[in-house]
């Protein structure tokens, strides 16, 4: 035995967790601090230790996900927000690769209306480029069982995207920023008004991470696919405003569009 | 799942020292295979449904020994058990199939946050039942005996009533698990706290000793004293390579990792410290007492 027992109240073991944890992520160590021996450094000293690496364990989850952010901003800054994010999104996984997941809307939040604003919208390109990049693996498509369907039959079919594949659009060449910003050499300058993005991303069959600049139309139908649509009502979403003619695209063309995914590997499989 | 491999070499680990497996190195040991006898993952950081780095562990499987240790169950908290975690390490163990499977004698987590750091438990009786309880329960799940870690420490409780090799010895006696010593925890624990390493090994029932763990620490100064702090960012410092030699005499070989997780430095850099230990593990061998 270490200890003389105290007459002091013994608290509970879920008492005491409480306690700690709230002095570890809620900066109130008192009541803690009377649970634990002195030894020479303070209760909060100590309290204060693992508070810190808490902290920085979550940063750094936080900096694995979100590379261009922090580079974009600076370690100094991206620490300052990281700390601001953690406090409102505390993690609550014994996994720390979700606890990210809400950054973009923070930095929205912070930044959503000054000379910053795009700092969200590259958040939410780099938090889908995460996924792409752990989602499941899958075969490369078979052709040979599209080809025993009859093309006059493709209209019920529900062509299945690859589970790596997402969808994003934004105001800001977010893109261009990230590329720029994933590269040793010094980023060059990006005009903003370079234009919206709207691509398809996904990992490709040998690992790496593509980009597939897309059309209106073709980020319609894709957006329909992705809903788990039937190919045709998907090509009705890809030709939807096409008469209007007011976004730039040609008239969609529904087999050049299915040809070009499920040759990029986008498309890898049909119901 | 796809992908899965169905036939991999199945075994123990040898008890030669392995070497934690960090994904800066996952194209070199790709490269080098047999360069360490055997590695160990952080299971958490294969829990992606896909991708390079489950793949990547997959190929380093197929010629390796494995074993997988987690960091974020959470044993010791009264929370319930996180089904999705545990589903999540089933699924781990369902791909790898890792030769051991270990986790901390510690908790992260309460009314569903998470610290994710590995807090001290106080070491009670109802702390150690309660433990006990949990990690039979993940057992059960599990359809395997997991290892249990001692961790490192900066504080102690004021309501621990036992000393902190007590309550591991009894946590393995209660739930059925192995140990998973971890020699720099006790030394960082044992100058922290102030007690003596040599009798924390004395009291670990050989038997019970299924992996050993060794990583380096720093020293931090707090409140005009210094406190060692477990940063494994270091080598391993000599009064832990005693520990090791002492270990080995007390339970003989045992597979033995060498850990390091910040300030990651080459490939080359593991290795060496791993041919250290084994050095010493075969010099203390042959002058360890017959039995």
């Amino acid at each position: 035995m270490l200890y003389e027992p105290t007459p002091k109240h013994m608290p509970s073991l879920r008492e005491l967790q409480r306690c700690v944890m709230q002095a570890i992520q809620g900066g109130e160590p008192d009541a803690a601090a009377a649970c634990i021996e002195a030894q020479g450094i303070s209760p909060a000293a100590r309290l204060a230790v693992y508070a810190g690496t808490a902290r920085a364990n979550f940063i750094a989850s936080l900096v694995s996900s979100y590379p261009a952010v922090q580079r974009l901003v600076g370690e100094d800054y991206f620490a300052q927000c990281a700390h601001g994010f953690h406090r409102r999104h505390p993690s609550l996984s014994g996994d720390l690769q979700p606890a990210g997941r809400e950054f973009a809307h923070y930095l929205v939040e912070l930044h959503g209306d000054d000379q910053y604003r795009y700092l969200g919208e590259v958040a939410r390109l780099e938090w889908l480029i995460q996924e792409a990049l752990l989602a499941a693996d899958h075969p490369a498509f078979d052709l040979s069982k599209l080809r025993e369907v009859a093309p006059e039959d493709y209209d019920e079919l529900r062509f299945q995207l690859h589970p790596s594949v997402r969808l994003f659009a934004s105001s800001y060449p977010c893109v261009h920023i990230w590329q720029e910003n994933m590269n040793d050499a010094e980023p060059e300058a990006i005009d903003l008004a370079e234009g919206p993005d709207r691509v398809l991303l996904m990992r490709s069959l040998d690992g790496q991470l593509t980009f597939h600049r897309l059309s209106r139309s073709e980020e319609r139908f894709l957006r329909a696919l992705y809903a788990g649509e039937r190919f045709g009502a998907a090509v009705e979403a890809g030709a939807a405003h096409d008469a209007g003619a007011d976004d730039g695209d040609d008239a969609f063309d529904a087999a050049a569009a299915l040809q070009r995914f499920v040759v990029a590997g986008a498309i890898v499989d049909f119901q | 799942m796809r992908g899965e491999l169905l036939s991999l070499p199945r075994g123990p680990l040898p008890a030669q020292a392995g070497i934690g497996l960090r994904a800066p190195h996952h194209l070199e040991v790709l490269g080098r295979p047999g360069a360490a006898a055997w590695f160990e993952a952080h299971t958490e950081n294969y829990f992606a449904d896909g991708g390079a780095h489950v793949q990547a562990l997959m190929r380093i499987r197929a010629d390796h020994p494995l074993s997988l240790h987690g960091v974020g169950l959470s044993l010791g908290s009264t929370d319930a058990l996180c089904r999705t975690h545990l589903a999540r390490v089933r699924r781990a163990v369902s791909r790898f199939q890792p030769a051991l499977l270990s986790e901390h004698l510690s908790w992260s987590s309460i009314d569903g946050l998470f610290a994710n750091d590995l807090l001290p438990l106080p070491y009670t009786e109802e702390a150690l039942r309660h433990v006990s309880t949990r990690i039979a329960q993940v057992q059960d799940f599990l359809g395997m005996q997991i290892l249990i870690e001692n961790v490192s420490s900066y504080l102690q409780y004021r309501c621990s009533r036992l000393a902190e090799w007590e309550f591991l010895a009894g946590v393995a006696a209660e739930s059925g698990c192995g140990i998973l010593l971890d020699l720099n925890n006790i030394y960082v624990a044992a100058q922290n706290h102030g007690f003596d390493a040599w009798r924390y090994l004395d009291a670990i029932d050989p038997r019970d000793v299924k992996e050993i763990h060794l990583a380096g620490h720093s020293r931090a100064p707090i409140d005009g004293r210094e406190l060692l702090i477990d940063t494994h960012g270091a080598p391993v410092c000599d009064a832990v390579w005693d520990l090791y030699r002492g270990a080995v005499s007390r339970f003989g070989a045992r597979p033995t990792l060498i850990e390091w997780d910040t300030d990651i430095p080459a490939l080359d850099v593991l290795l060496a410290e791993a041919a250290k230990a084994d050095a010493l593990r075969t010099d203390a061998e042959a002058h360890a007492q017959p039995a």
